[in-house]
């Protein structure tokens, strides 16, 4: 490295801390309001994620973090305010057309699939495969087999990488909490999302398949796709995110690095004096 | 056939509940076989009761891949059942009030597409909401399919019925006249027995072949549906439809699909159901029908169309049973009359014992071919699951 680029690099991060101003956002959220009856979760709620970042959203217990992927991904109607993903706007749409947009969401608690093995539960990740129309069944079955021992191959690959393909032929649903999550993870990645939503990915896991979870979160960064993370253990938040953003009581308090984040008073008058 | 080139090996390879299934069935073929041979029992009747089997068979697949395969709580077999039946009938009966006298195969298309505009009716406002309230409303279209056709007199000849409806193959070249061109046949199986095969013995031939048809491209077309790309959507929406959402799937779309299907196969055991009797009345749309269905789904086990095949045939046996038992004179009560009270003892056991059926799928469900050589089988299954390959 020379020193004028050490010198850019240097400002280009100064830049970034001292104005959010973003050149490539994949997801903008305007003014987003929603409330169920008389509480107010979602209170004007404005940020926008960068492309190529690993975005972290953090907030006390109940600050709205959840809501907020529900409102974004489509399984909400905002009572007011826009989302657009990748310059498209699709406050209102389906999830499915959502999805179409490039991003996708996991949810706070595992979801289980009965009666399905991990590799059978990995395989309905892949989006728009020709054997989900009903049709091509009958009049193009060749095709149908062909993107089926695809996807197969791509969700080994991937639960291999994941270091879980010891589990692809046991029941969905007997696996641990962790492994579960590792589970989503690598099914949410078989649709191939742009922006990836993951709704506190570290809960419940054990030390050890933490680490693993945001080692393998580090290293579908680097090869392209966006998150914006909610988590709740701090340490797991600090070391993957940059920046972070904090939620309380439905709207956005701050955004910044890590370390700003962590000194700053009003993040840490919410989190003491926030709900418990 | 495996079953007759390595019958150990097929046998080895079956689960527990396959084999138990398969003894079963064997044992009770068995026993009809004894039945037939000694003249117990008549052939045109047992063929009539192979129509029957036949029939509820289809019934069950549609709700399966409804209930089975999607989670879609239908309470309308009945009525498409109903629409099925009247819909061929009043285009094929010389009695009908409206049309008439149509070849049964314009019965059948015209039966299949009202079936599939009723089913679309009642899944656009109900599908995008919560699963109950297919549920409810389809308990209402049960009812109000039966009030019309009880109260529409000139359309459907209300509690009159429908009589004159001619046998499926009316109309086609050799098939129609089949069974009167048929010799009639004496044959000795045993000494001491006769048994007379005429007419309507070969009547009743032709409609078996019809079920069996119509039963056999049913189970194909959802055999290959539920191991496909499609089937495993239906079968995440069943089990949590907002992660199917998240995933990019267009859940009402699929559920849609899923229920007209079902609504299509209901439809089709109707269409038979009439060229079997040759007769029919309201009385065919009683909701007792559904219930029956629902046990044959819920016993054969849920998703799994070889168990949807099972619990119909069982259905039949248990209502023809009943009537059967009441020829033993020893018995001190009208057995029929509890046939229903049988069948809640016989789910209420199902329950304790065994919550997921008799034959719930076996195997996991991956495209033919696509796996092509089965792992280690895991110690425990989905469901004592077995992987790659197979039926279910
Ligand atoms: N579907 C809902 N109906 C009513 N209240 C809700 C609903 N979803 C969330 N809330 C309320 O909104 C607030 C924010 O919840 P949530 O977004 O889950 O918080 P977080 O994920 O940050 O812990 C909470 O007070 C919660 O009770
Ligand atoms: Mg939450």
């Amino acid at each position: 490295m020379t020193d004028a680029d050490a010198t850019a690099a240097d400002a280009a991060a100064t830049d970034v801390a001292a104005d959010q101003s973003k050149d490539d956002v994949v997801l903008r959220v305007e003014d987003l309001q929603k409330s169920f009856g008389a509480l107010t979760a979602t209170d004007h709620a404005t940020f926008e994620v960068e492309r190529g970042t690993i975005t972290g959203l953090i907030g006390p217990n109940g600050a709205g973090k959840s809501t907020l992927f529900n409102l974004v991904s489509g399984f909400y109607e905002p009572d007011g305010g826009r989302v657009e993903v990748n310059g498209t706007e699709v406050t209102g749409m389906e999830p499915y057309e959502i999805a179409d947009h490039g991003l996708i969401r996991t949810f706070q608690t595992p979801r289980k699939l009965e009666g399905m093995t991990v590799r059978e539960a990995m395989l309905v990740g892949p989006r728009k495969q020709p054997g989900e129309s009903f049709l091509n069944l009958f009049f193009r079955p060749g095709d149908v087999g062909e993107h089926e021992a695809a996807n197969l191959a791509d969700a080994e690959r991937i639960l291999e990488e994941f270091e879980i393909d010891h589990l692809a032929t046991q029941p969905a649903t007997k696996i641990s909490g962790g492994q579960m999550k590792l589970v989503e993870l690598a099914r949410a990645m078989l649709a191939e999302p742009e922006l990836l939503l993951l709704d506190e990915p570290a809960a419940g896991v054990n030390p050890t398949l933490r680490n693993k979870l945001a080692e393998q979160i580090r290293r579908l960064n680097e090869q392209g796709t966006t998150f914006l993370l909610i988590e709740h253990d701090m340490d797991f938040v600090m070391k993957l995110a940059d920046p972070v953003i904090v939620l309380d009581q439905g709207s956005v308090l701050m955004e910044g690095t890590p370390q700003e984040v962590q000194t700053d008073e009003r993040v840490i008058d919410a989190y003491l004096g926030g709900s418990p | 056939m495996r079953v007759l080139s390595d019958p150990k090996g097929y046998w080895a390879d079956l689960t527990r509940s396959e084999q138990g299934v398969v003894a079963f069935i064997v044992a009770f073929a068995g026993l009809l076989l004894v039945g037939l041979l000694t003249g117990a029992l008549a052939p045109t009747y047992f063929l009539y009761l192979v129509g029957l089997a036949g029939m509820y068979a289809l019934l069950s697949f549609g709700l399966n891949s409804q209930w089975g395969f999607t989670g879609l709580i239908n309470f309308s077999v009945a009525a498409f059942f109903g629409i099925g039946a009247y819909g061929t009938a009043l285009m094929s009966a010389s009695s009908s009030p409206i049309a008439g006298d149509l070849l049964p195969i314009v019965g059948l298309v015209v039966a299949l597409v009202v079936a599939a505009l009723l089913a679309l009716a009642i899944g656009i406002p109900t599908l995008r909401l919560r699963a109950d309230y297919l549920a409810i409303a389809s308990l209402g279209l049960a009812e109000v399919v039966r009030l019309v056709v009880l109260n529409e007199r000139q359309f459907t000849n209300g509690s009159a019925g429908v009589r004159g409806i001619p046998p499926f193959f009316e109309g086609f070249p050799v098939l129609a006249d089949l069974p009167q061109m048929m010799p009639g046949l004496a044959i000795r199986p045993l000494p001491g027995t006769t048994i007379v095969l005429e007419t309507p013995f070969w009547g009743a031939l032709l409609n078996v072949v019809v079920v069996l048809g119509f039963v056999g491209v049913s189970y194909a077309v959802l055999r290959r549906a539920h191991r496909s790309p499609w089937g495993r959507v239906l079968r995440t929406i069943r089990s949590d439809e907002d992660l199917a959402r998240a995933l990019g799937k267009n859940t009402y779309g699929f559920k849609m699909q899923s229920f007209v299907l079902g609504s299509l196969i209901m439809a089709l055991a109707g269409v038979f159901y009439a060229h079997l009797n040759l007769f029919v009345s309201p009385g065919d749309l009683d909701p007792v029908t559904t219930f029956y269905v629902w046990v044959a789904v819920i016993l054969g086990g849920s998703g799994s169309n070889r168990g949807a095949l099972f619990g119909g045939f069982v259905i039949v046996g248990i209502r023809e049973g009943t009537r059967f038992l009441n020829e033993f004179a020893w018995i001190p009560i009208d057995v029929a009359p509890l046939r229903l009270l049988l069948i809640g003892v016989l789910i209420v056991v199902l329950m304790r014992y065994r919550p997921q059926g008799v034959l719930p799928p076996q195997r996991e469900l991956i495209w033919p071919k696509v796996v092509d050589e089965a792992p280690d089988r895991p110690d425990s299954g989905v469901r004592e699951a077995k992987v790659g390959g197979g039926d279910d």
